[in-house]
């Protein structure tokens, strides 16, 4: 008996049962890629884009581990506010290595004339530093000279900022520098974490002739150690004795494995924030692969009949099928790799120098297999329903037409394989995310959105069908396809849909913070922050103000920096923050005290101390924080400040509005906590809101004049550069939504492709019975555009919903509505359905009527 | 009798297509004409130029030489949208694959070339000729849902509605079982007597072609009898 069919599963017969199916499926791929190229991209697409984001992502690790030391200045930092090391803490670093000592502050620099002030970023260096690495200086000066000669190096922006050119000087604190050199190129700005103003290098020595270094003033001593035992091991054994010795100082410890643990901790948030992106695009990619197979199969089915009519059954057609869409998927795989892999030599090669870290060009494996598994998961996923019809199709249509039946369901083990690859990809998003709850959130919008569109696209093809017949005949025609059987309304809604929704909902978020910052904040922000005001020029500091500005609001409160080095005792590195509270444990933050519950502050748990409260030390703690941390009032914190440990206990806990941007703290302790600790304060000025920007640089100018060691921040600029940051995250996430919607312009284009001999075949018979081309070009113009409207429309709607909630809940403020952002979404659908189906169009305008009329 | 006015006249038509073994001669030198409310059945084996004919007559073909002439339109003259009109003015066409619009309903189909056409009571024509053709319980239905004989009198249908002078039909029964087929044909006759059309059927049953009042064989792309109209019966 001759028949195609591997023997029962019964019989040990599964060694030869693959290369059958494997042989078949290589036959049936003699035909060529033909109508998998949509397939392919799109498979090619979303693993190229969830590899070009691992790729990357190594790629900045490996290069920030290669750069360690030149990044941190050294092997291993030791740093901490306010209080230079003594003379015995100094000993004991030099016995362990070679040592260079900085200072960082924010300051103001002044024009002699007192005219014009910028703020700036202060770095006093000593003659040793750096000690790894060099700060480039133009025309190849040398920064230890320049600096020793009293002199300063600037970034050119300050130059540009204060009027002034090489040679001339400025005013810092109460001292006058010469600047002497411009800073090319600095080796560790990362680990330095500067913002807003311009970097700006002077001697240590001379950073003392300022007078900006007073008892509370908030300058980062920082000591970057070069060790004689440069193995791993020995850097460990000196961190260890570091942090034994050293245990009480309150510095913070940092090595050249991970000179930024921030900077690390980013890397890894975004590599798993735009991995999911990537996924969210191969998913819309995945309704290609099922559109091509469909589409496949139903080609097939004559061969199909033929394969059973020969003795094959549909299990072995299934897997011969299967093992085709696999290879194919394969084969989109290898180009996703490849186009994955290029992304950091081609952003190295376009950016290299702009990036703080040189990218090193290594892959991890993990990198890749994810992106495999990703690919491999989502073809299947995509591909076995309807696969699975092949194994429905009968033997009969060999004989006889028969019309396929769209909504047949394929058979259960089909269903249940569908079912496991499902729960396959989740399982693996959740195991490659490393955040539960972010796979399963992730999942869950995935699901809502897909259900949403197909919902979508079923509703108005039923509502197309019901509604009376439109009176003009090429709008008859237009509705008439969009509510047709196997029409492309589900296609044009479930492929761009999800891109849109995205773009919208970006849009607008971009939209109400831009609002936010532009609008609502200057309206009810403070003018200026003021730093290191010495506590006992605070009546001085007052009248300065009133004398200049009369009608101005001065809120100020004491600051000083310290961090948090136990919690109930426990120290704080081995505490397990939930959420983005990490932050709060593992660097300095701003303390305060007052005998007052500050504005803006409402407690929500415990009670306020007295005002003359003497005894135990309290502290208020913010309340989202605590929860976060797990502390709740009568818990205490031990926090380190100007070298000391010091035990408070959570009195009450408030909650702050800090979108009001007045002062406010994590942590306020009661004064007698803090009060005889060297402190400068920070304050606020609000003018009144007609004060002209010549008003509010006269005052600026007063100040720096009357207290050359205070710093003045505009609170427009914070704002600005907060802008900045802001808008390069957005674009990010921009760039992440346009390869979801690039996927979704494939599933398009392979949409039109397959309906294109349709829609070439109404044309003819339209043709036939009189219709002019003009006739059929409105047509179908009316019928793309009302499904990009629609599709548009339901995206708008969806991105609002998902921008008020990140919006209002997330971010807590007021959510704007944008038009421009609308326009802008149905902007893309129309111009992607137009361009996409217009092409098509035009080639079933010229297409010849004759071919498609003959019998077939 | 009918010489004066044909409703069909060709003159010395020729159809050459191009293929990449060169150009194929499909038709030549083609003298036929058409008198109005005759009917007449083309005959020959497969590839003898029949459908192709039948296209040129529809103007879906342009000839390579001579002229056409149908219903005093000179196709020579026209442009393909002006072709198309006389189409939707004056020429049905049924096809042996139906060719309905898969898109729409048999109502919709039906109705197109009277939307088309412009007119107001589209709609009510085309349920009445569905009545006429026995469809009435299927107006709502796709073409899909439909069995093959169905779909033909969909066709034959949509063919009539505009109220041609002229019916095409190539191979009308030859995707349909004996039975479907000579309900079909009773129904395309019955219709042409009714409205007075002249109605080309292209057929390879001999049977179907006695039912015409002439009959034009042809063989090699050349039209070997019945050329001209009959002067007598």
């Amino acid at each position: 008996m001759s028949s195609i069919e591997a023997p029962a599963a019964a019989q040990p017969a599964a060694g030869f049962r693959l290369p059958l199916v494997l042989r078949f499926a290589l036959r049936e791929m003699r035909t060529g890629l033909k109508g998998f190229g949509v397939f392919v991209a799109c498979v090619a697409l979303g693993v190229g884009a969830i590899t070009g984001v691992g790729a990357l992502s190594d790629a900045l690790n490996a290069g920030f581990e290669a750069q360690g030391e030149v990044i941190l200045g050294g092997d291993i930092t030791l740093s901490r506010m306010h209080r230079r090391a003594s003379a015995e803490e100094r000993n004991r670093l030099e016995q362990w290595g070679r040592v260079s000592e900085t200072a960082t502050m924010r300051a103001s620099a002044r024009t002699l004339d007192e005219s014009e002030q910028a703020l700036i970023e202060l770095k006093a260096v000593d003659g040793a530093y750096p000690l790894v690495g060099a700060v480039e200086l133009e025309g190849g000066r040398s920064l230890d000279a320049l600096t020793r000669a009293g002199g300063a190096a600037v970034h050119p922006i300050l130059l540009e900022r204060l009027g002034v050119a090489v040679g001339d000087s400025f005013r810092l604190g109460s001292a006058t520098v010469p600047i002497l050199g411009i800073v090319a190129r600095e080796p560790d700005t990362i680990s330095d974490r500067v913002t807003y103003g311009a970097r700006v290098f002077v001697s240590l020595a001379t950073l003392e002739t300022t007078g900006l270094v007073q008892p509370g003033s908030l300058v980062r001593w920082r000591y970057a150690l070069s060790i004689a035992d440069r193995s791993t091991a020995g850097l460990a054994a000196v961190r260890e004795l570091a942090q034994r010795a050293l245990a009480e100082a309150g510095f913070i410890i940092a090595d050249r494995r991970d000179p930024s643990p921030q900077v690390t901790r980013t890397l890894e948030r975004l590599r798993r924030f735009l991995t999911l992106v990537g996924l969210t695009a191969l998913l819309v990619g995945g309704v290609g692969v099922a559109n091509a197979v469909a589409t496949f199969i139903d080609r097939r089915r004559k061969v199909i009949a033929t394969y059973k009519s020969v003795g094959a059954n549909g299990r072995t057609i299934f897997a011969i099928f299967l093992t085709q869409v696999l290879l194919i998927a394969a084969i989109g795989i290898v180009l996703g790799l490849a186009l994955g892999l290029l992304v950091p030599f081609v952003l190295d090669t376009l950016y290299g120098e702009a990036l703080p870290i040189r990218a090193v060009i290594t892959v991890s494996p993990w990198s890749l297999l994810i992106a495999t598994v990703y690919g491999i998961l989502v073809s299947l996923l995509f591909a076995l329903w309807p696969l699975g019809r092949a194994e429905t199709v009968r033997a009969g249509v060999l004989f006889r037409e028969e019309v396929a039946d769209e909504r047949q369901w394929p058979k259960r083990r089909i269903v249940a394989l569908t079912i496991l690859a499902g729960v396959a990809l989740v399982a693996f998003a959740i195991l490659s995310s490393g955040s539960t709850l972010t796979a399963i959130y992730f999942t869950a919008a995935v699901v809502v959105v897909f259900a949403v569109f197909i919902a979508f696209g079923t509703l108005v093809t039923m509502l197309a069908r019901r509604m009376p017949r439109p009176k003009p005949a090429e709008v008859a025609l237009a509705v008439g396809n969009i509510g047709a059987p196997g029409g492309l309304t589900r296609s044009v809604v479930l492929s761009l849909g999800a891109g849109l929704s995205l773009l919208v909902a970006v849009a607008l978020t971009d939209a109400s913070l831009l609002e936010e910052l532009s609008t609502r904040l200057p309206q009810q922000s403070p003018n200026y922050f003021v730093l290191d005001i010495p506590k006992g020029e605070r009546e001085a500091f007052g009248a300065v103000v009133h004398r200049e500005a009369p009608e101005a609001v001065i809120d100020d409160a004491p600051m000083l920096r310290g961090r948090i080095v136990r919690v109930n005792g426990t120290p704080a590195e081995e505490i397990k923050a939930s959420g983005d509270a990490e932050w709060v444990l593992r660097g300095d933050r701003g303390l305060t005290f007052s005998d007052t519950l500050p504005k803006g502050s409402r407690v929500v748990a415990g009670a306020w101390w007295p005002a003359d409260h003497e005894g135990e030390a309290l502290v208020s703690f913010e309340d989202e924080l605590a929860a976060r941390l797990g502390l709740g009032v009568g818990d205490t914190v031990t926090v380190n400040v100007l070298g000391r440990n010091l035990t408070a206990r959570i009195a009450n806990l408030r909650e702050v509005k800090w979108e009001n941007m007045t002062i406010n703290f994590v942590m306020v302790f009661s004064p007698n906590t803090l009060k005889a600790a060297p402190y400068n304060l920070l304050a606020t000025i609000t003018l009144p809101k007609e004060a002209t920007l010549a008003q509010e640089a006269q005052l600026a100018r007063a100040l720096a004049k009357a207290f050359p060691s205070v710093t003045t921040i505009r609170v427009k600029d914070a704002v600005n550069a907060f802008e900045a940051v802001f808008a390069k995250v957005m674009v990010a996430v921009r760039v992440a939504g346009s390869v979801t919607l690039a996927a979704g312009g494939l599933v398009l284009a392979g949409a039109l492709a397959t309906a294109q001999r349709r829609r070439i075949k109404q044309a003819v018979i339209l043709k036939t019975i009189g219709a002019t081309r003009r006739r059929i070009l409105v047509s179908h113009f009316v019928e793309y555009l009302l499904l990009a409207c629609l599709t548009a429309a339901l995206a708008t709607l969806l991105g609002s919903i998902a921008a008020w909630i990140a919006v209002t809940q997330v971010m807590e403020l007021e959510f704007s509505f944008s038009g421009l952002a609308v326009v802008e979404a149905l902007a893309i659908a129309i111009g992607l359905v137009a361009a996409l189906g217009g092409l098509g169009t035009w080639q079933v305008l010229r297409a010849p009527a004759v071919p498609y009329l003959r019998s077939e | 009798m009918r010489q004066t006015n044909p409703l069909v006249k060709l003159e010395g038509v020729g159809l050459t297509l191009r293929s990449r073994a060169g150009p194929v001669q499909i038709l030549r030198d083609i003298n036929l004409t058409v008198a109005a409310g005759e009917s007449v059945a083309i005959v020959g084996p497969s590839g003898s130029g029949k459908t192709s004919l039948l296209m040129v007559i529809a103007g879906l073909e342009r000839a390579t030489t001579g002229r056409v002439q149908v219903a005093d339109h000179d196709f020579l003259g026209l442009d393909e949208d002006a072709l198309a009109r006389v189409r939707g003015a004056e020429i049905g066409i049924v096809f042996q694959s139906f060719h309905l619009v898969p898109t729409m309903t048999a109502l919709e189909n039906v109705a197109l070339p009277l939307e088309f056409a412009g007119r107001a009571d589209a709609e009510r024509r085309a349920r009445e000729l569905l009545d006429e053709v026995g469809l009435t319980p299927r107006v709502e239905h796709f073409p899909a849902e439909l069995s093959g004989g169905e779909q033909q009198r969909v066709a034959i249908a949509r063919a009539m509605a505009p109220g041609p002078k002229l019916l095409l039909a190539d191979e009308p029964t030859g995707n349909l079982d004996g039975k479907t087929g000579a309900q079909v044909i009773e129904l395309l006759f019955g219709l042409q007597a009714r409205r007075q059309a002249t109605l080309l059927l292209v057929t390879h049953d001999p049977a179907l072609a006695t039912r015409c009042a002439r009959t034009v064989r042809m063989a090699d792309g050349r039209i070997l009898s019945g050329a001209e109209e009959r002067t007598a019966a």
